[in-house]
Formats: structure tokens, sequence, C-alpha cells
């Protein structure tokens, strides 16, 4: 399962963003989503929500021992593993990276994406 | 953290900056954003204060509900007036409002006068007086990105001025982004006069919620309801563009400075569906779920290589039809022109429109004008345009907007459509009664924004609208019956909602279905912790309206002045589908009193002193 972006739909309107943080961490931060939109509201350019893939090969876990199964179930990870993301798909706040977890099962950012940028993949 | 944001009191006179809480019992009288903005305006507020001054308060004011999920996150910008020479409030979307609050602050009150051009620089409970020089004359796009490059984020959010503030052209905007704008009452011309170039805020601190759960769930309940709705439904695939279609087909659409108001089928050049080619997608504000605004992009044509946002219906309107001008293309550029220099569109329309009815009748002439000025002539208007944000020539006397009646004596002052000196918008009220009051009654001159009750165009069920309105209202477009009542509920729900950050659109506006107290008092309860009933919500309403109307008590304004333009009153529509309709002055006065008696002002208007009391404001 992931989560799927067409980003000629997103609208920027970082709904997504504050539900992920709201749900996770019971607080609103952009900066503390697993979701982010990558927008310059200067151009008009189309704005890109970022977020993880869900990779088989899961570049971002380099190195490091355990399962990959249990990992992908948590929120905050080390910001190393950001660094390792091809896709620059993770969001750093401090030390910390957020990643998306699937909101085990029932992603919420989903839910409030009403342009339908975000659609779920199984 | 909501109810622990920050008032900042900055003087650019002497660069100290002040930090001080809200006051918990400040937050429940007048909750955030336009309601805590009046309160700290009401303190200052004097006839004799002049808005060009060092006394008179920029004041930046984040919604209650900014930045939180709920259904808009705006920021109102409030100061004493330069265009109408009376109150001045304008609101505005964008990301700014959210990333204000973000960085801790609810408030931002900005006295004195810098000696040099500086701006602010807001971050994390920190603000600092910053030299900018360099980006003087620069436009409010170019001065966005300079900020940005310079302080090599592309996060921060600015509010700024461009070459119209700088000029102190009374209808100057503040703009964020590429189309956000504080357009009406000339706050950038204030903004212009303390030397201030721009606000720039950086924000990651936590939000934090009271019960995130609760709060989560209340919100996709009501957001499910709203996405419901045919209106928000429309508003998301075309924006407010199709108001225009609306407006045409019923004959409140103002023509030629309002000599007609429906120009039929050659609407359609102007009508949403007319934007589609040039549109590229649709975007939001800052956690709005809408999506009401176009990108568009012109590929092709004289305007080759012009891309933003928008237009709005408003500037269609204004910069279009108001000055019989139906080239699309022309009015998609002459709107990011005013974006770009920082001037309303409504306004810059406005008093153009009242040149060029001038020019037709001979009042002024090239003599005064420079060239010609015919309706409908684009290139006039661009030129014209360009002449205003740089005051050159006949430009600097349309830049004094109201005040250049003096400039073009008695003769002219008819054809000029405002109310207490400030100019009406895109629209004719001769038809929709309730409309027409509710621009005699605004707070801040002839605006829509107030109250517009725009439910009054669907001709609901009375039963329905006695539902809603507590009392009989005719569901009549062009009836006066209770539509002193349907002004008066709707100026309360707006200031509340300007209070709590939301949008209009997003709020009982075109829909009877969309949020409304009910649903306010949840998110509030469940965002904040505060305890407020419906009914609280609707007296904090009643008590922000009041204290604006005890400012403009202090200017001399009364009864006399809660009038519409002679032509409303004189002339009947002449053609079209609202020929005929005029408004009568037995018909207006009942609705005025009406809206008075509900209000609790007296018969002149004045609030009488034992409505001050129960709403705890002093005269």
């Amino acid at each position: 399962m992931k989560i799927k972006v067409n980003k000629e739909k997103c609208s920027g309107c970082h709904l997504c963003e504050m539900v992920c943080s709201l749900f996770h961490l019971g607080i609103i931060n952009s900066g503390r989503s697993a979701i982010h939109i990558k927008k310059d509201d200067l151009d008009t350019s189309l704005n890109t929500p970022l977020l993880c893939r869900q990779c088989r090969e899961m570049k971002c876990l380099d190195g490091e021992e355990g399962g990959r199964h249990q990992e992908k179930k948590k929120f905050i990870w080390s910001y190393k593993r950001a660094k390792r993301c091809p896709f620059d798909a993770l969001t750093i706040l401090g030390g910390n990276a957020y990643h998306c977890d699937l909101c085990l099962g029932n992603p919420q950012c989903i839910k409030v994406c009403t342009p339908g940028a975000l659609t779920l993949s199984k | 953290m909501v109810l622990s944001r920050k008032i900042a009191y900055i003087n650019l006179s002497d660069a100290s900056v002040r930090i001080s809480p809200v006051p918990s019992d400040l937050r429940r009288k007048f909750l955030g954003g336009r309601g805590i903005n009046m309160h700290l305006l009401s303190k200052v507020y004097s006839q004799e204060l002049d808005p060009f001054s060092p006394e008179n308060p920029l004041i930046f004011g984040a919604g209650l509900l900014t930045g939180t999920i709920g259904f808009g996150s705006r920021v109102n910008i409030t100061a004493k007036s330069p265009e109408s020479g009376h109150l001045g409030d304008s609101n505005m979307g964008g990301d700014f409002g959210a990333e204000l609050v973000k960085a801790g602050f609810g408030h931002l009150v900005i006295t004195g006068k810098s000696r040099r051009p500086v701006y602010l620089m807001v971050k994390n409970k920190q603000i600092e007086i910053r030299d900018a020089g360099t980006w003087k004359e620069l436009d409010t796009v170019e001065t966005q990105r300079a900020i940005r490059q310079a302080l090599r984020d592309e996060k921060i959010q600015i509010a700024c001025i461009g070459p119209a503030g700088e000029n102190l052209v009374r209808y100057a905007a503040i703009r964020t982004g590429l189309k956000n704008s504080a357009g009406r009452t000339g706050m950038g011309a204030v903004m212009g006069s303390k030397n201030l170039k721009a606000v720039a805020v950086r924000g990651t601190l936590d939000i934090t919620i009271s019960d995130p759960n609760n709060c989560l769930k209340a919100y996709r309940l009501q957001l499910k309801k709203l996405m419901e709705t045919k209106w928000v439904q429309a508003l998301g695939k075309y924006g407010t563009p199709l108001l225009f279609q609306y407006a045409n087909a019923m004959g409140f659409l103002s023509i030629r400075n309002n000599q007609s108001t429906s120009i039929g089928d050659q609407g359609y050049a102007l009508e949403a569906e007319a934007l589609e080619p040039y549109s590229t997608g649709m975007l939001s504000c800052f956690g709005c779920p809408a999506h009401c605004r176009h990108r568009y992009s012109l590929t092709e044509g004289r305007y080759k290589g012009t891309k933003g946002e928008g237009p709005e219906y408003a500037s269609i309107g204004s910069l279009g039809t108001k000055l019989g001008n139906l080239d699309l293309e022309n009015i998609i550029y002459a709107t990011e022109l005013c974006n770009r220099y920082g001037m309303d569109t409504i306004s810059t329309g406005s008093y153009i429109a009242w040149a060029m009815e001038l020019y037709q009748r001979g009042i002024i002439d090239r003599g005064m004008t420079e060239t010609p000025l015919h309706w409908g002539d684009g290139k006039a208007i661009l030129q014209l345009i360009h002449r205003i944000a740089h005051r050159k020539g006949f430009g600097s006397i349309l830049a004094e907007g109201a005040f250049a009646k003096k400039i073009f004596k008695e003769l002219s002052r008819d054809y000029l459509l405002d109310i207490k000196n400030f100019p009406i918008e895109m629209t004719d009220e001769r038809l929709p009664k309730s409309f027409a009051l509710g621009m005699a009654t605004s707070t801040r001159g002839a605006c829509h924004m107030r109250s517009r009750p725009s439910l009054d165009v669907l001709g609901l069920p009375e039963e329905v609208l006695k539902k809603i309105y507590g009392g009989p209202v005719s569901s009549q477009f062009s009836s006066y019956s209770g539509k002193g009542r349907m002004v008066w509920w709707h100026e309360l729900l707006n200031a509340v909602c300007d209070s709590l950050g939301f949008c209009r659109f997003l709020t009982v506006f075109s829909s009877p279905h969309a949020p409304q107290y009910q649903q306010f008092s949840k998110l509030i309860g469940l965002s904040t912790g505060l305890a407020m009933t419906p009914r609280e919500l609707k007296i904090i309403g009643e008590r922000i309206y009041t204290l604006e109307r005890m400012m403009l008590v202090r200017d001399g304004i009364s009864r006399k002045d809660d009038t519409l333009p002679k032509r409303y009153f004189e002339t009947p529509i002449p053609a079209g589908p609202a020929k005929g309709e005029v408004i009568s002055s037995e018909g207006f006065d009942g609705m005025l009193d009406e809206y008075y008696r509900l209000h609790g002002w007296d018969k002149n208007g004045i609030p009488k002193r034992e409505s001050l009391k129960k709403l705890g404001l002093s005269g």
C-alpha cells in the first residue's frame, strides 16, 4: 500500500501536512509532518506533495541492521535516513525526520485532500 | 499555543519592540483577528487622527483559529484609512497569517515612522527591524523574491507594499504571494507612510491543539458537509468568476460606472468559462479545502508571457465592465499590473470609471486628463494604472481617490458613486435591496464584504429564511421586507469569521448549509479549550460591529451617512433584466429602522447607552 500523488491536482493548501502532524503528534506543524508540499508560491509552477514512496529497495535503511517491516511502521525516524532517500521525500526538523507510516492503514491526509491529489494505491 | 500567541508593539520612530501576552478577557470579548484589531485601534481612534501620521497604528491580526484546521487561515490589517478618512480594515488570505502564528504572534501593532526604508523580520518569538533600502521601488512580487533570496529561505512569508504604497496612493494594498491582497481602504499607503516596505515572517513552532482526536473528527465531519454543498463544488471548479454570470444575468453588475447593469450576451466574453483556456489549475490559501483561485498563463497575444493567479470576479467587474472594457486579456493584464504595483483593483477601477464618466459628460477634458478617456479603451486604462502608481500627471490626481472631488469641483461629485467617501464596487445594488442596505451600513464605507447576504440570490422558502435569521425575511430579491434583519445577521457572522480567520466562502455566505456559529463553537472548544456557546459568539459579533460603529460616531457619522449614491435613489435602471429598479426612500428608511433596532442603536444610528453597557463597551 502506498499514497499516490498527482501534482497536477495539488492546490497547495497544506491540509495534508496539518492533519498528519495532528494525528501523529497531537500538534499542528508542517515541519513535523511526513508529507510536505514543495511549492514556489511566487511562480506558477505546480505544487509537489512529497512523502515516502514505500520503495521496495529502501535505500534509506542502507547500512542498518534490523527489521525493515518494523521500521516502516514508525513515524519518527533519524534525519540520517532522510539524507539517504533518493527522492528527498522526508521532512527534517531538528534531528528528526518524519516518515509516512500510512497511519497504520488509514491515511489521514487522503481524507482531507479535496482536489484529489492524493490517492491510495494497494 | 493558540492562546499563548503574543501581541507585539513595534515603534518604528525609536526602533523599539515590546511583546505582550493577549489577555484572556480580550480573547473572550473579541476572539482575535479583526475583533482584537478593532479593540486596539479604538484606543487611539479619533476624528483628528491623521491616517498618514506616525500615531496611526497599522495593525496585523491573525484570526483565533488561523493556522489550525478550520475554514481559512486569514489575517486582518487595520488602521485609520487614508482612502476614506474613516475606519480602515482589510482581510487577506494566502499563507502569511498561518506563518505569523507559527512564529508565535497573533497581532503586530506598528506605530511611528522610520527615517529609512525598513522591513520587519518576525521569526520564532523574535522581531527585528532591518534595513530595506535596496528594495525601494521593487514591485510586490520582486520584493518578496528579493527578501527570500537575501535570507536564503524559500519558506518565508512576506506582506509587502510596492511602488503605489511607497508613493502614498490612497488605495495602495498590502500584498502577499502572487495575488493575495489586503486591498481595500489603503492599508498599503499607511505602510508606505511609515517607510515600512515589508513584514517577513517565518515560524516553526508547534501549534498545540486542546483535544487533537476529537478536533480532527469534528473537522472531518464539518468538512464533508461543506464539500457536499453545490456552492463550494462550483467555487472549486470556476472560482469567483462564476458570480459574474449571476450579476450579469440578474442585472446587478456595474457597467460604465453604473450607467447600466447588464451587458446581456456580451457577458459571455468575461464569464467563468471564458477563463478556462488560460487556467492551469486551481489553488488554495493555507488550510482551505475549496481551492477557488485560478492559476493562469497567457501564452499568446499582446500580453504573452503574463502569468499569475486570478483574476477574481471583483477585478473582472472593476477593471472590466465598470470601465466598459470587455477584453478579458486586457483585464487580466490590468489586474496583474495593479497587483504588482500594490494597488487595490476595485478602487483603481472605480476611480478610473469616475474619471471616464466625467470625461464623457465634458466635466473634465484633455486639458486635465492629458489623453482621451473613452469607455473600453484598454490601452488608456493600462496607461492610467502606470501613472497612478507613479503619481504622474493626471495619475497623481486619481491617486487621491475620493479626495480628488476637491480638484474636479462641484459638478463631479454625483458621478463618484461613493458611501462614506469610499467608492462602490463592481456591482449595482438598485435591484437587490439587501445588498444596497449592506453597502450603506458597512463600517468601512461602501463594501460588500461586511455583510453581502448572497443567500438572498437563492430565493429560499420564507420558512427556511425565518429559521436562519430568527425573524421574517422576504424571499423576493427586490423586496425591502426583512432585509434589515438579513444584513444585521450577516454583519455579525462576518465579524466573527474575520476574528477567527475564516473565509466568507466557507461559511454561511452563498450556502445555508455551510458552517456557522454552532460549528465555530465546536472547533474553538476542541482547538483552544475555550468554551464559547453559539450565542456568545453572536454577541461577540455584535460587540465588534458596534465598536466599529462607535469609531465612526467619533468621526461624526450617523444616519445621514448610511445612505446610497444619488443615482440609486433618482435614476431607475434604464434597460436589461433589472429595468426600472430603483431604491425608494421609504423602503430604504424602513430597512434602516429595522436594522438599527436589531443592533440596539437609536433612530439616528448611534449605539444606545444600554446596548454599549450590555456589550461591555464604553462610549
